[in-house]
Protein backbone atom coordinates (compact mmCIF):
# COMPACT_ATOMS: atom_id res chain seq x y z
CA UNK A 1 0.00 0.00 0.00
CA UNK A 2 3.00 2.29 0.39
CA UNK A 3 3.24 3.26 -3.23
CA UNK A 4 -0.30 4.62 -3.19
CA UNK A 5 0.12 6.65 -0.05
CA UNK A 6 -0.02 10.06 -1.67
CA UNK A 7 -2.23 9.14 -4.58
CA UNK A 8 -5.58 10.90 -4.32
CA UNK A 9 -7.39 8.23 -6.30
CA UNK A 10 -6.12 5.54 -3.98
CA UNK A 11 -7.24 7.50 -0.94
CA UNK A 12 -10.73 7.88 -2.35
CA UNK A 13 -10.91 4.22 -3.26
CA UNK A 14 -9.88 3.26 0.26
CA UNK A 15 -12.95 4.92 1.65
CA UNK A 16 -15.18 2.03 0.68
CA UNK A 17 -16.56 -0.01 3.51
CA UNK A 18 -16.13 -3.73 3.83
CA UNK A 19 -17.78 -6.06 6.21
CA UNK A 20 -15.42 -7.61 8.74
CA UNK A 21 -15.88 -10.14 11.46
CA UNK A 22 -13.98 -9.28 14.57
CA UNK A 23 -12.12 -12.03 16.32
CA UNK A 24 -11.35 -10.33 19.59
CA UNK A 25 -13.21 -8.11 21.96
CA UNK A 26 -12.53 -4.43 21.54
CA UNK A 27 -13.70 -2.50 24.57
CA UNK A 28 -15.53 0.81 24.19
CA UNK A 29 -15.50 0.78 20.41
CA UNK A 30 -19.08 -0.27 19.86
CA UNK A 31 -20.01 3.20 18.56
CA UNK A 32 -18.04 2.66 15.34
CA UNK A 33 -20.79 0.66 13.83
CA UNK A 34 -23.49 3.06 14.92
CA UNK A 35 -24.81 0.40 17.26
CA UNK A 36 -25.67 0.97 20.84
CA UNK A 37 -23.33 -1.60 22.33
CA UNK A 38 -20.41 -0.56 24.38
CA UNK A 39 -17.90 -3.18 23.23
CA UNK A 40 -17.29 -5.07 20.03
CA UNK A 41 -17.71 -8.73 20.73
CA UNK A 42 -15.90 -11.47 18.81
CA UNK A 43 -17.74 -12.81 15.80
CA UNK A 44 -19.71 -9.61 15.39
CA UNK A 45 -19.93 -8.18 11.89
CA UNK A 46 -18.94 -4.54 11.52
CA UNK A 47 -18.75 -2.33 8.42
CA UNK A 48 -15.44 -0.53 8.42
CA UNK A 49 -13.56 1.40 5.73
CA UNK A 50 -10.75 -0.25 3.84
CA UNK A 51 -7.93 1.76 5.31
CA UNK A 52 -8.84 0.52 8.77
CA UNK A 53 -9.64 -2.98 7.61
CA UNK A 54 -6.18 -3.42 6.15
CA UNK A 55 -4.40 -2.97 9.48
CA UNK A 56 -6.94 -4.97 11.43
CA UNK A 57 -6.61 -7.94 9.12
CA UNK A 58 -2.85 -7.82 9.13
CA UNK A 59 -2.77 -7.70 12.90
CA UNK A 60 -5.19 -10.56 12.82
CA UNK A 61 -7.93 -8.85 14.80
CA UNK A 62 -10.58 -9.47 12.15
CA UNK A 63 -11.48 -11.48 9.11
CA UNK A 64 -13.34 -10.24 6.12
CA UNK A 65 -15.57 -11.56 3.37
CA UNK A 66 -15.55 -10.59 -0.26
CA UNK A 67 -17.56 -7.38 -0.34
CA UNK A 68 -20.73 -6.97 -2.48
CA UNK A 69 -19.13 -5.22 -5.46
CA UNK A 70 -17.37 -8.49 -6.17
CA UNK A 71 -20.00 -10.98 -5.18
CA UNK A 72 -20.78 -14.02 -7.30
CA UNK A 73 -23.84 -12.26 -8.71
CA UNK A 74 -21.66 -9.48 -10.06
CA UNK A 75 -19.14 -11.98 -11.33
CA UNK A 76 -21.79 -13.88 -13.26
CA UNK A 77 -23.08 -10.69 -14.82
CA UNK A 78 -19.54 -9.77 -15.86
CA UNK A 79 -18.93 -13.18 -17.34
CA UNK A 80 -22.08 -12.89 -19.39
CA UNK A 81 -21.65 -9.37 -20.76
CA UNK A 82 -18.98 -7.10 -19.28
CA UNK A 83 -20.12 -4.05 -21.17
CA UNK A 84 -23.57 -4.02 -19.69
CA UNK A 85 -22.61 -3.88 -16.03
CA UNK A 86 -22.67 -0.42 -14.51
CA UNK A 87 -19.42 -0.42 -12.61
CA UNK A 88 -19.80 2.97 -11.03
CA UNK A 89 -23.05 2.04 -9.30
CA UNK A 90 -21.44 -0.87 -7.53
CA UNK A 91 -19.17 1.22 -5.37
CA UNK A 92 -21.08 4.30 -4.35
CA UNK A 93 -20.79 7.72 -5.92
CA UNK A 94 -17.60 8.58 -7.80
CA UNK A 95 -16.87 4.90 -7.73
CA UNK A 96 -13.53 3.38 -8.60
CA UNK A 97 -14.31 -0.29 -8.91
CA UNK A 98 -10.94 -1.27 -10.31
CA UNK A 99 -8.93 0.45 -7.58
CA UNK A 100 -11.12 -1.12 -4.93
CA UNK A 101 -10.57 -4.51 -6.53
CA UNK A 102 -6.82 -4.01 -6.50
CA UNK A 103 -6.93 -3.30 -2.80
CA UNK A 104 -9.00 -6.35 -2.01
CA UNK A 105 -6.65 -8.40 -4.11
CA UNK A 106 -3.68 -7.32 -2.03
CA UNK A 107 -5.39 -8.56 1.09
CA UNK A 108 -6.28 -12.00 -0.17
CA UNK A 109 -4.14 -15.10 -0.36
CA UNK A 110 -2.98 -16.67 -3.59
CA UNK A 111 -5.93 -18.61 -4.94
CA UNK A 112 -8.78 -16.11 -4.49
CA UNK A 113 -6.46 -13.28 -5.42
CA UNK A 114 -5.68 -14.88 -8.76
CA UNK A 115 -9.40 -15.22 -9.35
CA UNK A 116 -9.93 -11.54 -8.55
CA UNK A 117 -7.08 -10.55 -10.82
CA UNK A 118 -8.54 -12.58 -13.65
CA UNK A 119 -11.96 -11.00 -13.31
CA UNK A 120 -10.53 -7.50 -13.16
CA UNK A 121 -8.31 -8.02 -16.17
CA UNK A 122 -10.98 -9.70 -18.23
CA UNK A 123 -13.54 -6.99 -17.50
CA UNK A 124 -11.09 -4.20 -18.22
CA UNK A 125 -9.99 -5.72 -21.48
CA UNK A 126 -13.47 -6.23 -22.82
CA UNK A 127 -14.72 -2.79 -21.83
CA UNK A 128 -11.70 -0.90 -23.09
CA UNK A 129 -12.41 -1.03 -26.86
CA UNK A 130 -15.94 0.22 -26.25
CA UNK A 131 -14.67 3.10 -24.12
CA UNK A 132 -12.20 4.16 -26.79
CA UNK A 133 -14.73 3.77 -29.60
CA UNK A 134 -17.15 6.06 -27.87
CA UNK A 135 -14.42 8.55 -27.05
CA UNK A 136 -13.43 8.79 -30.69
CA UNK A 137 -17.04 9.13 -31.75
CA UNK A 138 -17.63 11.90 -29.27
CA UNK A 139 -14.53 13.78 -30.30
CA UNK A 140 -16.50 15.33 -33.09
CA UNK A 141 -19.41 16.41 -30.93
CA UNK A 142 -18.64 19.38 -28.72
CA UNK A 143 -19.19 19.22 -25.00
CA UNK A 144 -22.39 21.22 -25.26
CA UNK A 145 -24.41 18.43 -26.78
CA UNK A 146 -22.66 15.55 -25.08
CA UNK A 147 -25.26 15.34 -22.36
CA UNK A 148 -28.05 12.80 -22.16
CA UNK A 149 -29.27 13.09 -25.72
CA UNK A 150 -27.51 10.33 -27.60
CA UNK A 151 -28.59 6.81 -28.50
CA UNK A 152 -29.70 4.79 -25.53
CA UNK A 153 -27.26 1.87 -25.25
CA UNK A 154 -24.15 4.00 -25.65
CA UNK A 155 -25.47 6.62 -23.26
CA UNK A 156 -26.21 3.96 -20.71
CA UNK A 157 -22.73 2.51 -21.10
CA UNK A 158 -21.19 5.91 -20.57
CA UNK A 159 -23.12 6.43 -17.38
CA UNK A 160 -21.91 3.11 -16.04
CA UNK A 161 -18.25 3.90 -16.52
CA UNK A 162 -15.94 3.50 -13.59
CA UNK A 163 -13.59 6.34 -12.55
CA UNK A 164 -10.53 4.90 -14.26
CA UNK A 165 -12.49 4.32 -17.45
CA UNK A 166 -13.70 7.90 -17.39
CA UNK A 167 -10.11 9.10 -17.31
CA UNK A 168 -9.26 6.94 -20.30
CA UNK A 169 -12.31 8.26 -22.12
CA UNK A 170 -11.22 11.86 -21.55
CA UNK A 171 -7.65 11.14 -22.64
CA UNK A 172 -8.76 9.54 -25.88
CA UNK A 173 -11.30 12.25 -26.61
CA UNK A 174 -8.80 15.06 -26.08
CA UNK A 175 -6.19 13.37 -28.25
CA UNK A 176 -8.59 12.91 -31.14
CA UNK A 177 -9.95 16.43 -30.85
CA UNK A 178 -6.47 17.99 -30.93
CA UNK A 179 -5.49 16.02 -34.01
CA UNK A 180 -8.71 16.86 -35.79
CA UNK A 181 -8.31 20.54 -35.04
CA UNK A 182 -4.79 20.52 -36.42
CA UNK A 183 -5.89 18.68 -39.50
CA UNK A 184 -8.54 21.21 -40.35
CA UNK A 185 -6.31 24.19 -39.72
CA UNK A 186 -4.92 25.74 -42.86
CA UNK A 187 -1.85 27.86 -43.46
CA UNK A 188 -3.20 29.55 -46.55
CA UNK A 189 -4.97 32.79 -45.70
CA UNK A 190 -8.58 32.94 -46.76
CA UNK A 191 -8.97 29.17 -47.24
CA UNK B 1 10.08 24.85 -17.03
CA UNK B 2 6.60 23.73 -16.01
CA UNK B 3 4.20 22.81 -18.77
CA UNK B 4 0.46 23.45 -18.51
CA UNK B 5 -1.43 20.19 -17.95
CA UNK B 6 -2.87 20.09 -21.46
CA UNK B 7 0.63 19.97 -22.97
CA UNK B 8 2.00 17.36 -20.60
CA UNK B 9 0.12 14.47 -22.10
CA UNK B 10 1.94 14.20 -25.40
CA UNK B 11 3.48 16.11 -28.26
CA UNK B 12 1.02 18.44 -29.99
CA UNK B 13 0.27 18.02 -33.72
CA UNK B 14 1.65 21.46 -34.69
CA UNK B 15 4.93 20.47 -33.04
CA UNK B 16 5.02 17.29 -35.09
CA UNK B 17 4.32 19.33 -38.19
CA UNK B 18 7.29 21.53 -37.39
CA UNK B 19 9.57 18.54 -37.01
CA UNK B 20 8.28 17.02 -40.24
CA UNK B 21 8.96 20.24 -42.12
CA UNK B 22 12.70 19.81 -41.68
CA UNK B 23 12.59 17.17 -44.37
CA UNK B 24 13.94 18.09 -47.79
CA UNK B 25 11.71 18.39 -50.81
CA UNK B 26 12.30 19.28 -54.43
CA UNK B 27 11.14 22.58 -55.82
CA UNK B 28 11.27 24.44 -59.11
CA UNK B 29 12.22 27.97 -58.08
CA UNK B 30 10.92 31.00 -59.92
CA UNK B 31 13.40 33.43 -58.43
CA UNK B 32 17.14 33.28 -58.07
CA UNK B 33 18.89 33.07 -54.73
CA UNK B 34 22.49 32.62 -53.71
CA UNK B 35 23.62 29.80 -51.47
CA UNK B 36 22.38 31.07 -48.11
CA UNK B 37 23.16 29.86 -44.63
CA UNK B 38 20.17 29.15 -42.38
CA UNK B 39 20.17 27.87 -38.83
CA UNK B 40 19.54 24.28 -39.92
CA UNK B 41 22.01 24.36 -42.79
CA UNK B 42 22.99 26.04 -46.04
CA UNK B 43 20.62 25.74 -48.99
CA UNK B 44 20.59 26.93 -52.54
CA UNK B 45 21.67 28.36 -54.85
CA UNK B 46 18.30 28.68 -56.54
CA UNK B 47 18.74 28.99 -60.29
CA UNK B 48 15.44 28.83 -62.14
CA UNK B 49 14.31 26.70 -63.83
CA UNK B 50 16.62 24.04 -62.37
CA UNK B 51 15.22 21.90 -59.58
CA UNK B 52 16.63 22.23 -56.08
CA UNK B 53 16.19 20.48 -52.75
CA UNK B 54 15.14 22.65 -49.84
CA UNK B 55 13.41 21.99 -46.50
CA UNK B 56 9.61 21.93 -46.56
CA UNK B 57 9.32 25.03 -44.38
CA UNK B 58 11.26 27.00 -46.95
CA UNK B 59 9.29 25.51 -49.82
CA UNK B 60 6.01 26.45 -48.12
CA UNK B 61 7.23 29.96 -47.54
CA UNK B 62 8.34 30.45 -51.14
CA UNK B 63 5.16 28.90 -52.47
CA UNK B 64 2.95 31.23 -50.44
CA UNK B 65 4.83 34.13 -51.94
CA UNK B 66 4.42 32.52 -55.38
CA UNK B 67 8.16 32.15 -55.85
CA UNK B 68 8.36 28.44 -56.59
CA UNK B 69 6.53 25.31 -57.67
CA UNK B 70 6.66 22.19 -55.54
CA UNK B 71 7.53 18.79 -56.99
CA UNK B 72 5.45 16.14 -55.21
CA UNK B 73 7.51 13.51 -53.34
CA UNK B 74 7.46 10.11 -55.00
CA UNK B 75 5.03 8.58 -52.52
CA UNK B 76 2.43 11.30 -52.87
CA UNK B 77 0.63 10.20 -56.00
CA UNK B 78 -2.55 8.32 -56.79
CA UNK B 79 -1.00 4.98 -57.79
CA UNK B 80 1.22 4.59 -54.75
CA UNK B 81 -1.52 5.56 -52.32
CA UNK B 82 -4.10 3.37 -54.05
CA UNK B 83 -1.76 0.44 -53.78
CA UNK B 84 -1.21 1.11 -50.09
CA UNK B 85 -4.94 1.41 -49.51
CA UNK B 86 -5.60 -2.03 -51.00
CA UNK B 87 -2.80 -3.35 -48.85
CA UNK B 88 -4.37 -1.84 -45.72
CA UNK B 89 -7.79 -3.21 -46.40
CA UNK B 90 -6.63 -6.67 -47.34
CA UNK B 91 -4.05 -7.43 -44.67
CA UNK B 92 -4.14 -7.26 -40.89
CA UNK B 93 -0.73 -5.62 -40.48
CA UNK B 94 -0.01 -1.97 -41.11
CA UNK B 95 1.46 -1.21 -44.50
CA UNK B 96 4.73 0.61 -44.98
CA UNK B 97 4.28 4.37 -45.23
CA UNK B 98 6.75 7.21 -44.79
CA UNK B 99 6.98 7.92 -41.09
CA UNK B 100 5.65 11.46 -41.26
CA UNK B 101 3.33 11.06 -44.21
CA UNK B 102 0.34 12.64 -42.49
CA UNK B 103 2.09 15.89 -41.66
CA UNK B 104 3.91 16.24 -45.00
CA UNK B 105 0.79 15.39 -46.99
CA UNK B 106 -1.33 17.85 -45.05
CA UNK B 107 1.11 20.72 -45.49
CA UNK B 108 1.76 20.10 -49.18
CA UNK B 109 -1.86 19.56 -50.14
CA UNK B 110 -2.77 22.66 -48.21
CA UNK B 111 -0.24 25.02 -49.70
CA UNK B 112 0.43 23.58 -53.14
CA UNK B 113 -2.67 21.79 -54.29
CA UNK B 114 -2.22 23.24 -57.76
CA UNK B 115 1.08 21.39 -58.14
CA UNK B 116 -0.62 18.00 -57.86
CA UNK B 117 -2.50 16.46 -60.69
CA UNK B 118 -5.45 15.20 -58.64
CA UNK B 119 -5.57 16.77 -55.15
CA UNK B 120 -9.12 15.77 -54.27
CA UNK B 121 -8.48 12.14 -55.03
CA UNK B 122 -5.25 12.26 -53.05
CA UNK B 123 -7.09 13.74 -50.08
CA UNK B 124 -9.76 11.10 -50.13
CA UNK B 125 -7.21 8.29 -50.52
CA UNK B 126 -5.23 9.62 -47.59
CA UNK B 127 -8.36 9.83 -45.49
CA UNK B 128 -9.30 6.25 -46.31
CA UNK B 129 -5.83 5.00 -45.46
CA UNK B 130 -5.90 6.82 -42.16
CA UNK B 131 -9.28 5.43 -41.25
CA UNK B 132 -8.27 1.88 -42.12
CA UNK B 133 -5.19 2.16 -39.95
CA UNK B 134 -7.15 3.67 -37.11
CA UNK B 135 -9.56 0.75 -37.19
CA UNK B 136 -6.62 -1.64 -36.97
CA UNK B 137 -5.10 0.16 -34.03
CA UNK B 138 -8.46 -0.03 -32.25
CA UNK B 139 -8.42 -3.78 -32.75
CA UNK B 140 -4.91 -3.95 -31.39
CA UNK B 141 -6.16 -2.14 -28.32
CA UNK B 142 -8.38 -5.04 -27.36
CA UNK B 143 -5.43 -7.41 -27.38
CA UNK B 144 -3.44 -5.15 -25.12
CA UNK B 145 -1.06 -6.77 -22.69
CA UNK B 146 0.35 -5.36 -19.50
CA UNK B 147 3.97 -5.96 -20.34
CA UNK B 148 4.63 -5.07 -23.94
CA UNK B 149 3.07 -3.83 -27.10
CA UNK B 150 4.42 -3.99 -30.62
CA UNK B 151 2.77 -2.16 -33.53
CA UNK B 152 5.14 -2.14 -36.48
CA UNK B 153 4.82 0.45 -39.24
CA UNK B 154 2.76 2.92 -37.29
CA UNK B 155 3.31 6.55 -38.26
CA UNK B 156 4.15 9.57 -36.18
CA UNK B 157 0.70 11.19 -36.03
CA UNK B 158 -0.99 7.90 -35.21
CA UNK B 159 1.48 7.11 -32.46
CA UNK B 160 0.91 10.54 -31.02
CA UNK B 161 -2.84 10.10 -30.93
CA UNK B 162 -2.89 6.79 -29.16
CA UNK B 163 0.10 7.31 -26.88
CA UNK B 164 -1.67 8.73 -23.77
CA UNK B 165 -4.47 6.16 -23.93
CA UNK B 166 -2.20 3.18 -24.38
CA UNK B 167 0.15 4.23 -21.62
CA UNK B 168 -2.68 4.75 -19.16
CA UNK B 169 -4.42 1.51 -20.13
CA UNK B 170 -1.24 -0.48 -19.78
CA UNK B 171 -0.60 1.13 -16.41
CA UNK B 172 -4.01 0.14 -15.16
CA UNK B 173 -3.57 -3.38 -16.50
CA UNK B 174 -0.21 -3.78 -14.83
CA UNK B 175 -1.87 -2.91 -11.53
CA UNK B 176 -4.68 -5.35 -12.10
CA UNK B 177 -2.54 -8.30 -13.09
CA UNK B 178 -1.27 -10.11 -10.09
CA UNK B 179 2.29 -11.37 -10.19
CA UNK B 180 2.41 -15.04 -9.24
CA UNK B 181 5.58 -14.67 -7.19
CA UNK B 182 4.00 -12.29 -4.75
CA UNK B 183 4.18 -8.55 -4.50
CA UNK B 184 6.71 -6.67 -6.55
CA UNK B 185 8.57 -3.85 -4.87
CA UNK B 186 7.81 -0.74 -6.87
Amino acid sequence: MDEDYYDVDAILAENQKVQCTFKVTVPEMGHLDGGNERDIKPLSKVNIPMWMAYILIYSDYADFNIPPPFSSRVRNALNAEPKSVKLCNLVGQGGVWYAFGVMIMKLLNDAPANDMSEILVKTFRSRLPEVIDQAQHFASITTATAGAGSADPSGAFREGLDGTERELFTLAQVAVQTTKKWYNHSEVPGK
Amino acid sequence: MALPPSLRLSVTPPELELIACEQLIEIIPLVAMERTAFISGAFGPLRPPAKCKVPIWMATNLKLKKKCHIVPPDWLNVDFLQDRLTHETSQPEFSQLPFRFAEVAKVLLDVASDDFENPERLRSLLKDIQEARQAKSREGLSKIDHSELSLPNLCSMEINEIRPVFIKAMGVLSQLVREPEGRLPT
